[in-house]
């Protein structure tokens, strides 16, 4: 029946002027709106073979068609079972001729059925589009196309490739056209020295991706070739060892700075202050739904200030967990100070009236925090990959850390702060307000882990229960780089974060958790005031 | 004095005692169900949604004029995501507040822990969520999906429309995804998957640090074959799994994956735009082409008077235990435990993809297999739905419980038949 | 010597407390089992097994108090201790039921079937026979603080910093006993028990004798702990919470004196643990929660630290509470809860009974400051009052 429908089409349809004659074999001369309609009634295999052919018709105005599809906003009129592009339009979609780009009016939603898609469609539609754009004008097109042919290689892009290589100019869309030809010849049925080339190119471009791509091609190479290939990986791998291990300090580095984001605060209500603060947690938590908030207000009133959100949401997070803290520190540990372990009992209270407090207003469920675009995706360093949030959240755990340092040890705030805590009757003596500088020392310890609460939400779920999950890492934190001390808080921090990715590959995460905490303990014997002790009689007190 | 104070300690739990005892003399024109389901505490997340369900249909049901002409009067409980809670407020609610029927749990522990209270006081659970299976009690129906009537055909549709041939099974380390793992295994090495194609990883509960998980799946998805992750991996831990997953561009067209414990209420707390593709397998979803459906969204959106607030297949799991039990207390002509346990079976009621779902003999339920991928919009789109399947209490996967049926019609009744040795309970011989 | 000790600890407060539990112990099961359940005396089941509950959480809030509130010591673990009672008797009562899983093996429990574990691994040899499984209750826990406090003490960790790694520990032990491997039934534990010693656990008999020896072993708890903080050995202990460098000085050997409380309360908080787990009828990792530990703590400090009966009223007042209002206002209980813990650390910080022996004091001391008026002894009098306490 299919091939039937094809065989009209071929015959009635005119010849596509823009098609390249080398490689329009079997679709060659069909119309691509026939083809296109053709989905409305195609199953996942059927429609596989349609962008088969479309690709091979070679028409590049095809390209925001097939994008579209990949995207799932191809859709069919219900009544004559036209394809279109739909956009969506309040209640209704409007409609867009896939080939001209031309607009085809407006439907309702209901007169139109959205044409199904699954992954192994959008792989094809990535190749085919691969094939179609690499002759693209535009330098990031054509980069584009060598990267979706690299990464689904079929010998059928081959000559193209070759066509698209002698053409290009630019060096570095040149070297991935490169390497997807080399990874595209493997398939092919080209002779044995080529494919030798072929993988030495491969094993000169290395990465993981390498590796995968010459152990999948493997079987189905001459066996002549097998020693080779062996070779290659061997190679790659051997190169690949080295950023494995910076790959996982990186890891290490970048879990120790989340760490330090959750415990910094508690350095200081904690550390400094030496109140046993369980509120701390839910301190990170409303700084969390601090963003979930400034995010909303922007995404109803200003879209185009998303990527600028975060930066608004820092200042927004740190008033409002200080404040929440000061209130805290006001109403409630005020009347505590010298009794340290009772605090731990009103604080664990006020926790969980902040955590039920959020619940009633925002409902238990997650709230979704979007990640700014600049905070998406990563990048290649040699051998490893750097996700850029991770990469901007070690730099924002650090500036805060040097910022605190920097008021702690120089600011007159800073200086009342230590005098206060180190000797309060006399500081209260000097002229200090002693009860103002603990509010604001509160203040802040709160509307730091407030900050951290914004970072947080980048990478983790913003739910209620958001600042439980840290807050007995936070006290670890603290304790094991020594209380009372900054500088302990971040050797300590990161010393775990490593310690914790050396371990996880070994014996897994789950057991990796559980040594560090055992590792915790044993230190605490051997060391029993941290890393960094505060020396002097202040200590025994 | 210091006797004194003593006293009052006394009369302090005296009135606790008083007070416990007042059991609420439920009037006579009310049949009162039970809620259990957390409110506070780690699970109120998930929880909490299906509280607000049940309300909503007990309202419903009011509304149609209730149940053989009484009013339903549901009681809420909250056992605070504390395990022995549970037993303790199932036992309330069946003692003190004489409940026909209770719905509530999710997680396997608050279920294993309320069972015995159950089996003891001759009541009837209702249990709204996918779990492991191995268990068939004759006072629970298991409305969610057993690995069955979710892992199996996932893992089909993967290996058959993605020529998917190595597989990660990633999931939280505890009961379930350790048994849908075995099963998975048992049942992939059946189909001819070498046992080094198949990477088992385990995580903590509320794991948020994924970097490394990730690169290694990363690592065994680059040996030339078409891989996938199966995930059971457990709530809280799965928005870290995918932002990490997003940002390491692990797309869903190299490795795709299908996750058995994320719906529509998870995703809502996440940018799907990056997962687009990823699979998730259940009975239902809330883009469900059906009539039926789309009247119980126009619902469940008036009743939370929320218009973003999303369905969910634990939901419909709710949505049939409670329309399969009322219909049983009809047919029964009471509330009546043992009655209603005879009558329920065979049972059939209308479920939320526009077919109908049957209270089989084991307590389990028939239902069709959906397999959607994850949209921009946190939704699913459909792209497999598989004929009812009945729920498979004891695996055919494992060997011990190969040999298990369950039929708890007379005069069997019981809930661990050996077929090979033809007795009951267990191994039988 | 012995009866001596004994007899110190019966001091009238302490008599008239461990009467008032009898009482209970015995009064409860009575009204349970032999009225009719119409019967205004009635008391149902569940409110029963509910106040049983209470009593071994009182228990374990006694064992902390022995530790925080006369050595200084505050344990944010002792739920680790109290689970590994519990785990211990589980595993009695998992080894009864014997071939009654659902998959009818003699030998293995039900978890360990289904996950293809073929033999029962070493650390459950033994537990089927009750005697070995009731030293257990003691020796595990106990081995576990005397290791633990053995370090902990030796290097003079204290304060926070001991506080906070008690707490390390219990989230290590929570850890481990979620894994499966481990061999404890992961997440979901043990449950679904059949029988002790050949009585079903869900008989009304075997509940009402669970209840009774909970009260029992409260009693006697309560006891030995009264006769430790009245002996000689509890003076240099309260005198450790108070002054530890000076009692080192005066040649006290501190860490063997804190270890010692610290096993004895740690087998104390087992022993409430194994008592809890065939009333409720399931022990998982979830008692591991260092959530958990906290609210013992709280317990304790609601009712008074640094008295005997304080934390047992605490823990029964505060889980009343919770039971009531997680029934009652289940949206609004958690707010219940956080209040009153910031209005106990506010306006009690003795805690209920620490306050009302203070009130109780201070007016003694008042009228002995107005009777030293008159003649003379006043400051005596006062002293006498303090010791008594």
């Amino acid at each position: 029946m299919m091939i039937k429908f094809f065989l009209r089409v071929f015959f009635l349809c005119v010849v596509s002027a823009l098609a390249l004659p080398s490689y329009a074999q079997s679709g060659a001369g069909a119309d691509p709106r026939s083809l296109i309609d053709a989905l409305s009634k195609a199953d996942f295999g059927e429609a596989e073979k349609l962008i088969g052919q479309l690709a091979a018709t070679g028409d590049a105005r095809l390209v925001p068609a097939l994008n579209a599809f990949s995207e799932g906003d191809l859709y069919f009129r219900k009544s004559d079972n036209l394809v279109f592009i739909g956009k969506s339009a309040g209640s209704n979609y409007e409609l867009i001729d896939p080939v001209t780009g031309a607009s085809a009016g407006q439907a309702a939603k209901n007169a139109v059925t959205k044409i199904k898609i699954n992954n192994s469609l959008r792989r094809v539609i990535r190749s085919a589009m691969g094939g179609l754009t690499l002759l693209s004008p535009d330098r990031g097109v054509r980069l584009q196309a060598a990267d979706a042919v690299l990464r689904s290689p079929s010998a059928e892009n081959l000559e193209l490739l070759e066509t698209a290589i002698s053409k290009e100019t630019d060096g570095e869309v040149k070297a991935r056209m490169v390497e997807a030809r080399a990874v595209s010849l493997l398939s092919s049925d080209r002779s044995v020295d080529e494919k030798r080339a072929a993988i030495q190119t491969i094993k000169n471009y290395g990465g993981r991706n390498a590796i995968g791509i010459l152990m999948g091609a493997s079987a189905s190479l001459d066996p002549s070739l097998k020693a080779d290939v062996d070779a290659a990986i061997a190679s790659i791998e051997s190169g690949q060892r080295l950023w494995d291990i910076g790959q996982n300090v990186w890891y290490g580095v970048s879990l120790g700075s989340v760490l330090l984001l959750a415990a910094i605060g508690l350095a200081i209500t904690f550390g400094v202050m030496g109140i046993i603060n369980m509120a701390h947690g839910e301190m990170v938590m409303l700084g969390a739904y601090s963003t979930f908030v400034v995010q909303q207000v922007i995404r109803d009133s200003a879209p185009g200030l998303f990527d600028w959100s975060l930066a608004i949401a820092l200042p927004v997070a740190f008033l409002v967990t200080g404040a929440v803290g000061f209130v805290i520190e006001r109403g409630v540990i005020r009347f505590l100070y010298g009794r340290p372990l009772e605090t731990l009992l009103a604080t664990w209270g006020v926790s969980l009236i902040l955590q039920q407090t959020i619940r009633s207003i925002f409902g238990p469920t997650n709230q979704e925090v979007g990640n700014p675009s600049w905070m998406s995706g990563s990048f290649p360093v040699g051998g490893m990959t750097i996700t850029w949030n991770r990469m901007w959240i070690i730099a924002f755990s650090l500036s805060i850390f040097v910022a605190l340092l920097v008021v702690m040890k120089k600011s007159s705030f800073g200086l009342n702060m230590r005098a206060v805590t180190q000797n309060r009757r006399m500081a209260s003596s000097m002229g200090i307000k002693t009860p103002w500088v603990d509010a604001f020392t509160f203040a802040l310890g709160s509307g730091i882990a407030g900050i951290a609460g914004v970072a947080l939400s980048q990478i983790d779920n913003v739910s209620p229960n958001l600042g439980q999950s840290y807050i007995i890492d936070s006290f670890m934190v603290v304790v094991f780089g020594g209380v009372g001390n900054l500088w302990g808080t971040l050797v300590g921090a990161l010393s775990l974060g490593v310690l914790n990715k050396f371990l996880e590959p070994s014996v897994g995460a789950v057991l990796g958790k559980i040594l560090v905490l055992v590792l915790i303990i044993l230190f605490i014997q051997k060391r029993p005031r941290g890393l960094f002790a505060l020396k002097g009689r202040a200590v025994e007190a | 004095m210091t006797f004194k104070s003593k006293l009052g300690g006394a009369l302090l739990a005296a009135v606790m005692s008083t007070t416990a005892l007042q059991g609420a003399f439920a009037a006579d024109d009310t049949i009162k169900i039970g809620v259990l389901h957390s409110l506070s505490g780690t699970m109120a997340i998930s929880e909490t949604t299906l509280k607000d369900v049940m309300l909503m249909l007990v309202a419903e049901q009011n509304k149609k004029g209730g149940v053989l002409g009484k009013k339903l009067e549901a009681v809420v409980v909250d056992p605070a995501s504390d395990w022995p809670l549970f037993a303790e407020k199932a036992r309330q609610l069946i003692s003190k507040d004489k409940v026909a029927a209770v719905f509530g749990c999710w997680t396997s522990s608050s279920r294993k822990s309320v069972l015995p209270v159950f089996e003891e006081l001759n009541s009837i659970l209702f249990y709204p969520v996918q779990y492991e299976g191995e268990e068939s009690s004759r006072n629970i129906f298991y409305t969610g999906a057993a690995p069955n009537q979710q892992a199996i055909p996932a893992v089909d549709y993967l290996a058959k429309e993605e020529g998917v041939k190595r597989w990660v099974l990633a999931g939280t380390d505890y009961v379930y995804p350790q048994t849908t793992n075995k099963i998975l295994k048992a049942y992939l090495m059946s189909k001819g998957v070498a046992e080094s194609d198949i990477m088992i990883n385990y995580t903590p509960f509320g794991h948020s640090d994924w970097q490394t998980i990730v690169s290694d799946i990363k690592k065994f998805g680059s040996a030339g074959k078409k891989t996938a992750v199966v995930s059971t991996i457990n709530g809280d831990a799965n928005v870290p799994f995918y932002k990490e997953l997003g940002n390491q561009g692990i797309k869903a067209e190299d490795i795709p994956v299908v996750a058995f414990s994320v719906g529509e209420e998870e995703l809502a707390g996440l940018d799907t735009k990056p997962l687009v593709g990823h699979l998730a397998a259940w009975n239902y979803f809330q883009s469900v082409d059906a009539d039926v459906n789309a009247e119980f969204i126009k619902e469940w959106k008036a009743f939370t008077k929320n218009d973003k607030r999303v369905t969910n297949d634990p939901m419909e799991a709710a949505y049939i235990g409670f329309n399969a039990w009322v219909k049983a207390v009809e047919a029964a002509g009471t509330t009546n435990t043992d009655a209603v346990l005879d009558s329920i079976i065979g049972v059939s009621v209308p479920n939320l993809s526009g077919g109908t779902s049957t209270v089989m003999p084991n307590h389990h339920i028939t239902k069709p297999v959906l397999i959607g991928e994850i949209q921009a919009d946190g939704q699913f789109d459909i792209v497999q739905e598989t004929a009812p399947v009945v729920g498979d209490e004891w695996s055919d996967y494992l060997p011990d419980s190969k040999n298990l049926i369950s039929d708890w019609r007379k005069p069997m009744s019981c809930g661990n038949f050996n077929v090979a040795s033809g007795k009951c309970g267990g191994k039988g011989s | 010597m012995i009866s001596g000790f004994v007899f110190r600890a019966l001091e009238g407060r302490i008599v008239a407390a461990v009467g008032i539990l009898l009482a209970i112990g015995i009064l409860v099961p009575a009204l349970n089992l032999l009225t009719p359940p119409d019967s205004a005396l009635h008391i149902p089941t569940y409110v029963m097994s509910l106040f049983g509950k209470y009593l071994c959480y009182a228990l374990l809030a006694l064992a902390l108090d022995l530790v925080w509130g006369y050595c200084g010591i505050l344990s944010l673990g002792h739920g680790a201790f109290f689970a590994l009672g519990g785990y211990a008797m589980g595993m009695y009562l998992m080894r009864q039921i014997g071939s009654r899983g659902v998959y009818g093996n003699p030998i293995l429990p039900d978890f360990m079937v289904f996950l293809n574990w073929k033999e029962l691994p070493w650390f459950w040899y033994g537990f089927d026979w009750f005697v070995f499984a009731m030293v257990m209750v003691l020796v595990v826990p106990g081995l576990l603080a005397f290791v633990f406090g053995w370090f902990a003490f030796r290097s003079r960790v204290n304060g926070v910093y001991l506080s906070i790694i008690t707490q390390a520990m219990t989230y290590a032990l929570l850890l481990a006993f979620f894994r499966n491997d481990m061999g404890f039934g992961g997440n979901n534990g043990l449950t679904d028990f059949k029988d002790i010693l050949g009585f079903s656990v869900q008989a009304d008999g075997t509940r009402a004798v669970l209840f009774f020896m909970s009260a029992l072993m409260l009693s006697l708890c309560l006891i030995l702990a009264s006769a430790i903080v009245r002996s000689k050995f509890g003076k240099v202990l309260v005198g450790v919470r108070d002054a530890e460098s000076r009692v080192r000085f005066l040649g006290f050997r501190v860490e063997n004196i804190k270890l010692f409380t610290f096993v004895v309360s740690a087998m104390m908080a087992g022993i409430a643990g194994a008592l809890f787990v065939p009333q409720v009828g399931i022990i998982n990792p979830g008692e591991f929660a260092p959530a958990n530990s906290i609210e013992v703590v709280v317990w304790t400090a609601v009712g008074g630290r640094g008295t005997l009966i304080g934390p047992i009223i605490g823990a029964i007042l505060v889980n009343g509470g919770k039971s009531f209002f997680t029934g009652a206002f289940p949206e609004i209980w958690l707010f219940a809860l956080g209040g009153l813990f910031i209005a106990v650390t506010l306006f009690l910080p003795k805690g209920i009974v620490g306050t009302i022996q203070h009130g109780f004091k201070a007016r003694k001391a008042l009228k002995a400051a107005a009777e030293a008026e008159k003649g003379r002894g006043g400051t005596e009098t006062v002293a006498q009052a303090q010791a008594a306490e």
